[in-house]
């Protein structure tokens, strides 16, 4: 309220509406993300906050409305919402990392190579991005685990992994959706911290959905959607 | 158990019903084929036994007594006389209407004879002929002087117990006693043979068995896909089940019943189908005839045991992969993560491969004849083989990936690599159906080449012409004769020449020379350019055999003139054309003055020594394409399951930003790999096990270059692989939309 | 609970007479404690001093209980201003929150938002925790931790009620 900053958003939503089909999923939304500030997103099931999470990362396009993502000062904003597929998928490979609640990392793949993947992705040599992937497991505190599967993993080393792979190309946007969703408290309580950790270092902006008020509290501002909007009372720019 | 479960189970939602569908209709084509197949062999079986009398070669018509003290020596021949016992029969080898072989037998016998020559009710008379439908069909369309002729009155058809097949060319002619003696070719016959092999019936019986399961094998392998379509999906009703208290051992029968009901419904479908396909497939060609229908019949007995061995067998192995899979009430309990495959899994293909190589060495080095033994090494091996290759397959695909795995440098490359390394049975199983679809057809086709048609020869000055035809003289004609002969063949509409060669006496005498002689004049009508500046020429006696592919030269007879000679060989150059060139044969062989028919070198294309394995190799080409079609539907099959399974992880890397192109190359790696690793095997197993069978049976045969149509089904296989993996392109995009993994 | 403030908002509904003020305030808030009738017209006193209420026109045979009260402009502002004004999070705030929100609803006034404004508060204590729980010692950790989880309980008491105020009004507004 009065703390309203003069500094460029990097994540600007301006009228953003969505629908599948009949249903309205978002309804009208505005909203900006501040470089470097973590958002946390909450808000009842089925409320939007997973859509309105899709079109803030291009993997959706809003019905109507935009999306603006300025990077930095060097480089032009902008409009995610008007790129083609290909050019969005580009820019979550190269701009934004992603954390889900469970299941994104691929169950035959050892854990080094699942954090591989986006730097193969990106054109890393192999040997490169092996070297690189290793040291991020290690700033995790995953020393010694990386010739791990998955499945052989606990579930809050897995879901670091999945840290460890959305940070290893230096994203300017992380995006959690219920990022410790299915850790108990003292696991979730050591991702969020390590992750945030890193984040915070980097100058990292992160933009995650919780539903879980002690996650939640580990970011600088909080907006609720309820509805397919922002509850009333939230601010909807830092 | 409760009857109402079951009914729930069974029918359970409307998305099992496409299951029971696949069960059904996919059981209904294999059951199908398997009777059509098995009707197939039946029939080839029952051709080959009504067409044995045609091998029949009796005994010499002559005696040649051996003259006491001196082997080597012997007296003068003697006729053996004709009795009623008997009859006098001339095989004419090269009885030939344009590309036809047609099997001539020429009789004669006493009124009173005894022997009864198998489809006629009566030897024919000198003079008369009994044709096969076929041959008189072709007789009566066909103008008198290009075939007609050559066999005399019509009398009769032969019956269809003598016809191998309805398309048969065969006749019967009635000859003189005189008339077989002369030609030096009869031979006295009490009985014909019913054993349509000769001495290697037990090796073709053996080549028949392994023809039979190297086709059935792909169609099982569709009955096992089959039965497995939709496990996943039944695996989580079965949790259910048990959650709600179903023990292992119910969810085992419901298993069993579920799977046994569109199996009997499937299986009894492909009985009705196959009856009512068998009228069509009889109009398959299979060594130049089709099958009469009856033969295909495989009888009730055969359908029932089918329809009882296929319904028990895919419910049994549904109750044990699902008593295997260890379904507890919250889904499956057993860890999925497969066993790494060890070099153990050589050991059937070795085996196999082992068993193979001690029949032929036994036969071909040891020179040892086991019959007993040698049939089963033979069988059994191919089968082992056969599984062998499905065994060892997961091994290889592994030992590539992890070889892969560490050259890869794509995003695909590794992930494609590991999932084959961590799941190689799994990813194997999915191309396994082509594979050995592969191995099936590189066996047929590497057995088939052994009959590969010869090429027709060209035409070069110094051999004999490929339009051209020769008729060597019988003994006793006279000069007036053969020139009146030679004078009407020469006249006939398209033939540019009709050549006379001399000698010292008939070709078939003992006293023939090695030479014949001709009149210079005569030598640029039989192709020769090098003609010495002479009266008379000579060239080597050679030059009438279709085997010599060296150009002959002409050289300087020593006599000026063909006095004391007497013609041995009358050759007709003509224009190529068919009508021209069986004109041509009916006048020479109605002429009288021959001894043998008149013969071309393009008759040899004709002439095939190894029947059965080429009417295998029609019934092989069939049941590959089938076989190729079915390893494809499983292919795509496999292909759109291993996307669906990951449909979430899939959907989240897309969601990254991973392009949907990746995931194509991802999925095409994992079809790629396995199969080009095992499929070079294959082709590889399939030519040696070809050899090895091929060599078993004779040691006259070589596995030679495969036809084309070997390539194009090789081609064919591969195309379809692409399809299949294509096919599933547009699911991938689908099914890893952002939309899949919502909700979740 | 502040029972002045409660029975104030109960009051600005209508003008009622102290004897139905207490079967208001017992039907709602009562069940476990019945508010005695000495303490109601203590407290209406109060308030008529405070200038909050006045009591209407007496009536005949009037004592304390034949006197109907109604709410004064100054009385609703003071209603307005208690209902929301977040309460810093503690362990005593349930039964106010409670109060607040049937009050904001009997007087149909905006429960979500008063609900929403004790959130944020709720979310701010919670930052603030989980910042001192970074670099600090365990026994300290602990203890951010007890006040976290208790905070959340009320966070959560919160989410529901937002998720049910319609039937709650419809509810309260129906007896």
């Amino acid at each position: 309220m009065s703390t309203i900053d003069t500094r460029s958003p990097i994540l600007s939503a301006r009228g953003v509406r969505h629908s599948f089909g009949q249903t309205e999923a978002l309804r009208g939304i505005d909203l900006d993300v501040h470089p470097g500030e973590v958002l946390a997103v909450m808000g009842p099931s089925g409320s939007g906050k997973s859509t309105l999470l899709h079109c803030l990362a291009g993997v959706l396009v809003p019905t109507r409305g935009s999306v603006t993502y300025g990077p930095s000062a060097g480089r032009q904003p902008v409009e995610i919402s008007a790129l083609s597929e290909p050019k969005r998928a580009r820019l979550r490979l190269t701009d934004f990392g992603f954390v889900f609640q469970f299941g994104q990392l691929l169950p035959e793949l050892s854990a080094v190579d699942n954090v591989s993947i986006p730097m193969l992705l990106g054109g890393t040599k192999r040997s490169e991005a092996r070297r690189r992937s290793a040291d991020m497991l290690d700033r995790l505190g995953l020393e010694g685990l990386g010739a791990k599967l998955p499945g052989e993993l606990s579930g809050g080393q897995a879901q670091r992994v999945a840290v460890a792979r959305a940070l290893v190309t230096s994203p300017a946007v992380l995006f959690a959706d219920e990022p410790t969703g299915s850790l108990d408290s003292l696991g979730s309580e050591n991702v969020l911290t390590i992750m945030l950790e890193l984040v915070r270092e980097f100058g990292t902006t992160v933009v995650m959905i919780t539903h879980d008020a002690r996650t939640a509290a580990y970011a600088d501002r909080e907006v609720i959607v309820r509805d397919g909007v922002i509850g009333a009372g939230y601010r909807v720019s830092p | 158990m409760n009857r109402g479960l079951l009914k729930l189970a069974v029918v359970g939602s409307r998305s099992s019903y496409g299951r029971l569908t696949g069960i059904t209709g996919g059981v209904a084509v294999g059951v199908c084929l398997l009777l059509l197949l098995w009707g197939g062999a039946n029939g080839l079986n029952a051709r080959d036994d009504r067409g044995a009398w045609l091998r029949e070669t009796g005994s010499p018509s002559v005696s040649i007594p051996t003259t006491a003290g001196d082997p080597t020596a012997s007296g003068p021949a003697t006729p053996v006389p004709l009795t009623a016992a008997t009859v006098l029969m001339r095989a004419n080898p090269v009885e030939v209407f344009r590309d036809q072989l047609i099997n001539r037998r020429d009789f004669a016998a006493l009124g009173s004879t005894t022997v009864k020559i198998p489809g006629i009710a009566s030897p024919p008379a000198p003079g008369e002929y009994y044709a096969s439908p076929a041959l008189q069909h072709l007789i009566e369309t066909t103008p008198q002087d290009q075939l007609g002729d050559r066999f005399g009155q019509f009398v009769g058809t032969i019956g269809e117990a003598a016809l191998p097949g309805p398309d048969s060319l065969i006749v019967v002619t009635g000859a003189t006693e005189t008339e077989l003696r002369q030609s030096g070719h009869a031979f006295l016959v009490s009985a014909f043979t019913t054993n349509p092999y000769g001495a290697s019936a037990a090796a073709y019986s053996t080549v028949l068995l392994i023809g039979a399961i190297a086709v059935f094998f792909p169609v099982l392998l569709l009955i096992s896909i089959v039965t497995g379509l939709g496990a996943a999906q039944r695996r989580e009703r079965f949790a259910t089940l048990r959650l709600i208290g179903a023990s292992p051992r119910t969810i085992s029968r419901i298993a069993a019943v579920e799977t046994a009901v569109p199996s009997l419904i499937g299986a009894v479908f492909g009985v009705v189908l196959a009856a009512v396909l068998r009228p069509a497939t009889a109009q398959i060609t299979v060594n130049g005839t089709r099958m009469f229908e009856a033969d295909l019949a495989t009888g009730w007995e055969a359908a029932t045991a089918v329809v009882v061995l296929v319904v028990t067998a895919s419910s049994l192995v549904a109750a044990y992969r699902t008593s295997r899979e260890g379904i507890g009430p919250l889904g499956v309990t057993r860890a999925m993560q497969e066993r790494t495959p060890n070099a153990w899994r050589m050991v059937p293909l070795l085996a196999g491969l082992a068993a193979m190589i001690t029949a032929v060495l036994l036969i071909r080095v040891l020179e040892v004849r086991v019959p007993w033994l040698e049939s089963p090494l033979l069988i059994g091996g191919f089968a082992l083989t056969l599984v062998g290759i499905v065994v060892v397959g997961p091994w290889l695909t592994q030992l590539v990936s992890r070889m892969g795995l560490r050259q890869a440098r794509s995003a695909a490359a590794v992930i494609a690599a590991s999932r084959i390394q961590r799941t190689p049975v799994a990813t194997f199983r999915s191309v396994s159906g082509l594979v050995i679809a592969v191995f099936v057809v590189s066996v047929f086709a590497g057995a088939s080449s052994i009959i590969q048609e010869a090429e027709a020869p060209a035409a070069r000055p110094g051999l004999l012409q490929p339009a051209s035809l020769h008729a060597t003289v019988a003994a006793g004609s006279s000069q007036d004769q053969v020139a009146e002969a030679a004078r009407r063949a020469g006249q006939l509409p398209g033939i540019r020449s009709a050549t006379i060669g001399y000698g010292p006496a008939a070709l078939n005498q003992r006293d023939a020379g090695p030479e014949i002689f001709l009149r210079a004049e005569d030598a640029p009508g039989l192709g020769f350019e090098d003609i010495p500046e002479t009266e008379i020429v000579a060239v080597d006696s050679s030059f009438l055999h279709y085997w010599t592919t060296q150009p002959l030269v002409l050289t300087r007879a020593p006599a000026q003139n063909l006095d004391g000679l007497v013609p041995v060989v009358i050759v007709v150059a003509a224009d190529g054309t068919p009508e021209a060139m069986d004109r041509a044969r009916t006048a020479l062989d109605g002429s009288g003055v021959t001894a043998i028919p008149a013969t071309s070198p393009l008759d040899i294309k004709l002439q095939s020594s190894a029947r059965l394995v080429q009417g295998l190799a029609v019934l092989a080409y069939l049941g590959m394409f089938v076989a190729i079609a079915i390893a494809g539907l499983s292919l795509a099959v496999a292909t759109a399951s291993a996307v669906l399974d990951r449909k979430r992880v899939l959907g989240l890397m897309r969601l990254m930003g991973m392009p949907v192109s990746v995931l194509r190359r991802i999925i095409t790696r994992e079809a790629a790999v396995p199969l080009l690793t095992v499929l070079l095997l294959s082709i590889a197993l399939g030519f040696l096990v070809a050899w090895l069978m091929v060599t078993g049976i004779n040691d006259t045969y070589r596995v030679t270059w495969p036809a084309t149509d070997y390539f194009a089904a090789l081609g064919l296989s591969l195309v379809l692989a692409l399809a299949a993996v294509g096919s599933t392109f547009s699911l991938i995009r689908a099914g890893t939309a952002i939309t899949a993994t919502r909700f979740e | 609970m502040n029972n002045t403030l409660t029975l104030l908002g109960l009051l600005s509904r209508e003008p009622s007479y102290g004897y139905d003020l207490k079967h208001s305030y017992d039907r709602y808030f009562g069940t476990q404690k019945a508010l005695a009738f000495g303490q109601v017209y203590s407290t209406l006193a109060r308030m008529v001093r405070d200038e909050l209420i006045r009591a209407l026109g007496e009536e005949t045979g009037g004592g304390p209980d034949r006197k109907k009260y109604e709410v004064t402009p100054s009385g609703k502002a003071r209603v307005h201003q208690w209902l929301f004004t977040p309460d810093t999070p503690s362990e005593a705030l349930q039964s106010e929150l409670f109060a607040k929100t049937v009050v904001a609803l009997l007087i149909d006034d905006d429960a979500d938002r008063l609900l929403d404004v004790q959130r944020s508060e709720h979310m701010a204590r919670m930052r603030e925790l989980t910042r001192l729980k970074k670099d600090a010692d365990l026994l300290h950790v602990l203890m951010c931790d007890h006040g976290l989880f208790h905070i959340e309980a009320d966070l959560r008491w919160i989410d529901l009620t937002m998720a049910r105020l319609a039937q709650l009004k419809k509810e309260l507004q129906g007896a």
